[in-house]
Parts: structure tokens; C-alpha cells; sequence
């Protein structure tokens, strides 16, 4: 343990004197932040254009109801639908409302009344929310429109009012449930990619030859190479849970020992792969690029930003050797439920097979004898 | 620390290096081939061969850096094949990319190899300022070594490899790129560590540096063809002087890079 220590001692003096020290502390701080208010699931501010053919009094109380929610606002009018659709080519509308001629009399002989809905659908998340906002607005206003008897009538008939209770997170706040797994993200970003480079730097360098030809152990030396970017994920926890707690208020109601423990054991799976990469590249740009194409697989279908739930079978099988999905699940369950260990004794399990798998194949692929 | 080094805890009776038929093939290609040879304790053995001729190849299987493919090599009494951990606690290795790190001061970088080589807090201590005394860096203990010149830094990596009282200390082409009062200094390194029992095995590229080995060996082709004194080298090829006789032997070669 002795040669550990000599070891930590050189990579913190190391440490710092390396402007990556910096990166290291304020960036988990500032990626928290941007990337808090940045992965935004609400949609504000679509642009409405309008094209209002029967120009009655109804179909202006209609454009007034979209405009009196935070979710659209009114871009321009324009006289023709063919107008509109320039709107939507050139990017400038996000949903064309057509109140078609004679709006106004459907609706007072029908009780019934038809718009027409245009949804730019490039983006199809955008589009989606935005015509089910729009389609929400409507009905709200034909519901309004027809007469209070008829309303009552139709309520009684068919009366059902589904009242949701939304668990864990009662008023669907997004960051609520984006920040605990944002944490774990930016951790996995940063350690990996300092952890991977710091060896490779002393092949580099050629240090590492040095080191070869001393009577180090190889667990010696990985640990020393380990103990230092553990340490820096212990700081990263710590600052994100202070963020969420100060900054977005994110309830934390679970058990951070148990959070502390789980995310001891969750490191050494992405360090180990940062060993496991330095120890078969010759070069940091070798290097930078396998880690790189790891951590975005492992961001990509860590359940983050897409529910795991909603890709394909063989993504979810891939899944199942992704660290960082199941310290996510981790997170969110103990941060935001108050899950116990015994809850999350399967992702736990999971780990702890990945961590022994990764950690033992880097031990065995450096050598500090080549063939 | 002048009684500290008397008694070299890898000292080994007979000789301190034996190589018997060592070779080192990489696909088809031989790097060393079969070479055989044996240095006594503190001896200076000068290894020398154009690049490409297999020098550092031989050496880094000496060191345990790298498995022979065939033939037998002990150092320090074990062999290179089966307990290359065991070799590593009784050498000294320099690079000839410079090994010292030059993001830590010279003290932290004594205080790592000596660690490393599980030194006591107590004799690093003394032992690094015996050597910052030696080398006249007292004044620069706090410096990082990336700041020093070129001359000072290796004269540093050269004790620092010492530091443990290595039985043979390697030396790949440690004086590059500096000039020649410089090597000189160097060498005087070397006599002194030679005088007190420790064996230098040394590769070069300077022919005036192989005059003042004890024993000069010539690699050409992976293969050693020549071995002996200086002196008695430049008798054998009728040679004015050590430059002559590399040229004579290295002319010949295929292998060069």
C-alpha cells in the first residue's frame, strides 16, 4: 500500500499543476447549470400563424384563447393558406391555424366546428406537443362555446373525469427527473476521459517504460492510476447534489450513504473501461476517439434523454452492458422515491458483474512485459 | 551514503549479465540473433550498433521489458525469461526518451522513485540530499524538472536510477543532445557508480563515448559482431580509432532504419 501511496502522491502533485485541475472542479458546476435549463421536455413560445377566413368574432376569440397560453405565440396573419405554408417552409411557423369561411355559423347551428391544423413535423417530439397543445386549445373552446345545457347534458352522460396523481414528482417538473441522471452523466464524461488520458500521457511521455522497468505491481499501479479520478467523481457527486438541491430544488428524499455507496461501486466500471482503453492505445488521440465512441453510446441510451423503455428490443439488450443506464435508474430511484437497497439490488448486481468484468480485463491486458 | 553503497544488495558472484543464444524474432523478422556474452561486476559495457541494428531490442529483454524468444539471459543472478519482477528490483534504467516526469520538482521526483523502489522516508530523505549535493542542485530542489537543462536532467535521471543501489544499471543512448563537456560530466557519473561495484551497461551513438567503456560490443544486423576491449578492437581491424571500426563492421549491414 506503501507504493499507493507514492504513487497518489505524484498524480496529485501532478494534478495540481495541470490546467485539466480546473475542468475538473467548475465544469460538473456549469454543465449542471446549462445542461439543466437546456434539456427542456415543455415547449414554450411555438410560432402561430394564422389564417383567419371567416374573420367573425368567434374565430378571433379563438386566436386570442392561443395567445393567452405561454405555449404559442402569434407571428403573423396571413390571408391565404398558401401564404401560411411559406411560413412554415422558411422555419417561421411552428403551426398554422386555419379558421375556415363560415366558422362562426357551424358553430352556432352545430355546436360543432372544424379548424384546420398545420404542424411543421421536422422535429417530431416539437410537433407532437405542439399539435396536442393545439388540439387541447380547440376542444377547451368548442367545450366553451356551446351552450351551458347542452355542456351539462353531455357531462352527465358520459361524465368521467380522470384525475391523475402523479407519484414522485407531483408537479411533473422535468428537472426534477433530469438533473439526478444529468449528474451521473457529466461525471461519466469527465472522469473517463481524464482517466484514460492520463496513462496514455505516460506512454506518451515514455514515464511509462520507466515505470515498467521498477518493481511496481500492476494492481499498484491502476490503483494509483484509479484512486485519484474515484476521488474527483466523489467531488462531482457532491457539487451536483448541492446544485439540485440549491439551485433547482429537486426533493431529495432517498438516502445519499446509499447513493455514496452505490456511486463508489458504479466508478470503477467507467475508470476501469478508461484503463482497459489507455492500456490497448499507443496514443492520446487513439485514445480519446474509442472513449469517445463509448461514452456517447453510453449517454445516447442511458435512458436520459429517450426512455429505455421506448427503444428497440436490441437497444435494450445493448443496455444491459451500460454502466451508466443503471446508475441512472439508481439515481433517480434512491434520489427521487427513497428506494432502498434492497430495491436496487438489481442494477446494484449489474455493476458489480460490469466493474469486475472491465477491471479485470485491464489488469490482464497491461503488461509491463511485452511478448 | 558513502558506506551505503559498499554492499550492493544485488551483488552476485561471477558474472552480472550472461546472455547465451538470446534472440528476439518479431513475425519473421530477427532482431536479435542469438547473441551471447557475459559482464562482470562493475564493469562499463559499451553496446553499440547502427539504428535498426537491435540494441535497444536486446536491451529491453535485459531489463524485462520485453520476452526473449529463444536463447538464455540472467541478470543479477536471475533470468530474464521466468522472473523479470525480481530483475527489475536490482537494475537501474535510463531511457533514451527522458524518464523523469517534468510536471514534479526534483525532490518529488527522487521521492517517487525512491518510493516506488520502497525506499524509507528516512533514507530518501538522506539519500536525496546526498544527490542534490553531489550534483550540485541543492539551490534547485524545488524547481520542476521540465525547467532544467537538458545536461542537468540527465545527470538527475542517471542518480535517480541509482538511487536504489541497483547491481547493473542500463543506459539506452543517455547522452543525446547535449554537448560535449557536458557527456563528459556525465561520464565522471558513470566512472564513480562503476568504482563502487555497479555494473553500466550502456548503448551510444557517440564512438568517442565507446573509448571509455571497458568492453565495446558491435551489433550489426541483430547479430554481435564484434567484442572486446577498445584497444584490442582497433588492433583487430587495424583501426585508428573506434570511429573506423564501426565503420568497417556496420557497412556491411542490411538492417538499418
Amino acid at each position: 500500500m506503501r507504493i499507493v501511496w507514492f504513487l497518489l502522491e505524484k498524480e496529485f502533485h501532478q494534478l495540481r499543476r495541470n490546467r485539466t485541475l480546473l475542468l475538473l472542479l467548475l465544469a460538473p458546476v456549469v454543465q449542471l447549470l446549462v445542461l439543466s435549463n437546456a434539456a427542456n421536455y415543455e415547449i414554450r413560445n411555438l410560432n402561430l400563424v394564422v389564417v383567419d377566413q371567416d374573420h367573425s368574432p368567434a374565430a378571433r376569440r379563438l386566436v386570442d384563447k392561443f395567445q393567452y397560453t405561454p405555449y404559442f405565440r402569434l407571428v403573423a396573419v396571413r390571408p391565404s393558406v398558401r401564404a401560411a405554408e411559406q411560413d412554415l417552409l422558411r422555419d417561421r411557423a411552428d403551426v398554422v391555424l386555419v379558421v375556415p369561411r363560415h366558422f362562426e355559423r357551424a358553430l352556432v347551428r352545430e355546436r360543432r366546428a372544424d379548424v384546420q391544423l398545420l404542424v411543421n413535423a421536422l422535429n417530431s417530439v416539437k410537433a407532437g406537443l405542439a399539435g396536442s397543445y393545439a388540439a387541447s386549445i380547440v376542444q377547451a373552446y368548442q367545450g366553451e362555446a356551446r351552450p351551458a345545457t347542452v355542456a351539462a347534458v353531455l357531462a352527465g352522460r358520459g361524465g368521467l373525469e380522470v384525475v391523475p396523481a402523479y407519484w414522485y414528482n407531483p408537479r411533473l417538473n422535468y428537472k426534477t427527473f433530469m438533473v439526478p441522471g444529468l449528474i451521473f452523466q457529466i461525471m461519466t464524461l469527465i472522469v473517463m476521459f481524464l482517466a484514460t488520458l492520463n496513462i496514455v500521457r505516460e506512454k506518451e511521455i515514455g514515464t511509462i517504460e520507466q515505470l515498467n522497468v521498477t518493481p511496481i505491481r500492476k494492481w499498484q499501479f491502476m490503483l494509483g492510476k484509479l484512486l485519484p479520478f474515484w476521488l474527483a467523481g466523489f467531488y462531482q457527486l457532491s457539487v451536483g447534489l448541492l446544485v439540485a438541491r440549491l439551485v433547482f430544488q429537486v426533493p431529495l428524499v432517498g438516502s445519499l450513504p446509499l447513493l455514496y455507496a452505490a456511486t463508489a461501486l458504479y466508478l470503477t466500471v467507467p475508470l476501469g473501461i478508461g484503463l482497459l482503453i489507455s492500456a490497448s492505445s499507443r496514443t492520446q488521440q487513439q485514445a480519446l476517439f474509442v472513449a469517445f465512441f463509448f461514452l456517447i453510446i453510453f449517454v445516447l441510451l442511458s435512458g436520459l434523454f429517450t426512455p429505455i423503455e421506448y427503444m428497440p428490443a436490441w437497444a435494450q439488450a445493448l443496455d444491459r452492458l451500460n454502466p451508466l443506464a443503471y446508475i441512472i435508474r439508481i439515481a433517480r430511484m434512491v434520489l427521487l422515491k427513497g428506494s432502498t437497497a434492497r430495491d436496487i439490488a438489481g442494477p446494484l448486481g449489474a455493476l458489480l458483474l460490469l466493474a469486475l468484468t472491465v477491471n479485470a480485463l485491464a489488469v490482464w491486458r497491461y503488461r509491463k512485459t511485452s511478448g | 551514503m558513502s558506506g551505503a553503497a559498499t554492499q550492493l544488495p544485488g551483488a552476485v558472484a561471477g558474472p552480472v549479465i550472461r546472455a547465451e543464444g538470446l534472440t528476439k524474432t518479431f513475425g519473421a523478422f530477427t532482431a536479435v540473433d542469438a547473441i551471447s556474452f557475459e559482464v562482470a561486476a562493475g564493469e562499463i559495457f559499451g553496446f553499440l550498433g547502427a539504428n535498426g541494428a537491435g540494441k535497444t531490442t536486446a536491451m529491453r529483454m535485459l531489463c524485462g521489458l520485453l520476452t526473449p524468444s529463444g536463447g538464455v539471459a540472467s541478470v543479477a543472478g536471475f533470468d530474464v525469461g521466468r522472473e523479470p519482477e525480481a530483475i527489475k528490483r536490482r537494475i537501474g534504467y535510463m531511457s533514451q526518451k527522458f524518464s523523469l516526469y517534468d510536471d514534479l520538482t526534483v525532490r518529488e521526483n527522487i521521492r517517487f522513485y525512491g518510493g516506488v523502489y520502497g525506499l524509507r522516508t528516512t533514507e530518501i530523505r538522506a539519500k536525496t540530499e546526498a544527490l542534490l549535493g553531489r550534483l550540485g542542485l541543492a539551490h534547485e530542489r524545488d524547481a520542476l524538472v521540465g525547467s532544467l537543462p537538458l545536461g542537468w536532467k540527465q545527470k538527475l535521471a542517471f542518480s535517480v536510477a541509482l538511487l536504489h543501489d541497483p547491481a547493473v544499471v542500463f543506459l539506452d543512448e543517455p547522452t543525446g543532445g547535449v554537448d560535449p563537456i557536458t557527456r563528459r560530466q556525465f561520464w565522471d557519473l558513470l566512472y564513480e557508480a562503476a568504482a563502487r561495484g555497479v555494473t553500466v551497461f550502456i548503448t551510444t551513438h557517440y564512438l568517442d563515448e565507446a573509448e571509455y567503456c571497458d568492453r565495446v560490443s558491435i551489433m550489426v544486423d541483430g547479430r554481435m559482431a564484434a567484442l572486446d576491449t577498445p584497444a584490442g578492437l582497433k588492433q583487430q581491424f587495424g583501426a585508428a580509432d573506434m570511429n573506423e571500426v564501426f565503420l568497417q563492421l556496420a557497412r556491411g549491414a542490411k538492417n538499418t532504419e
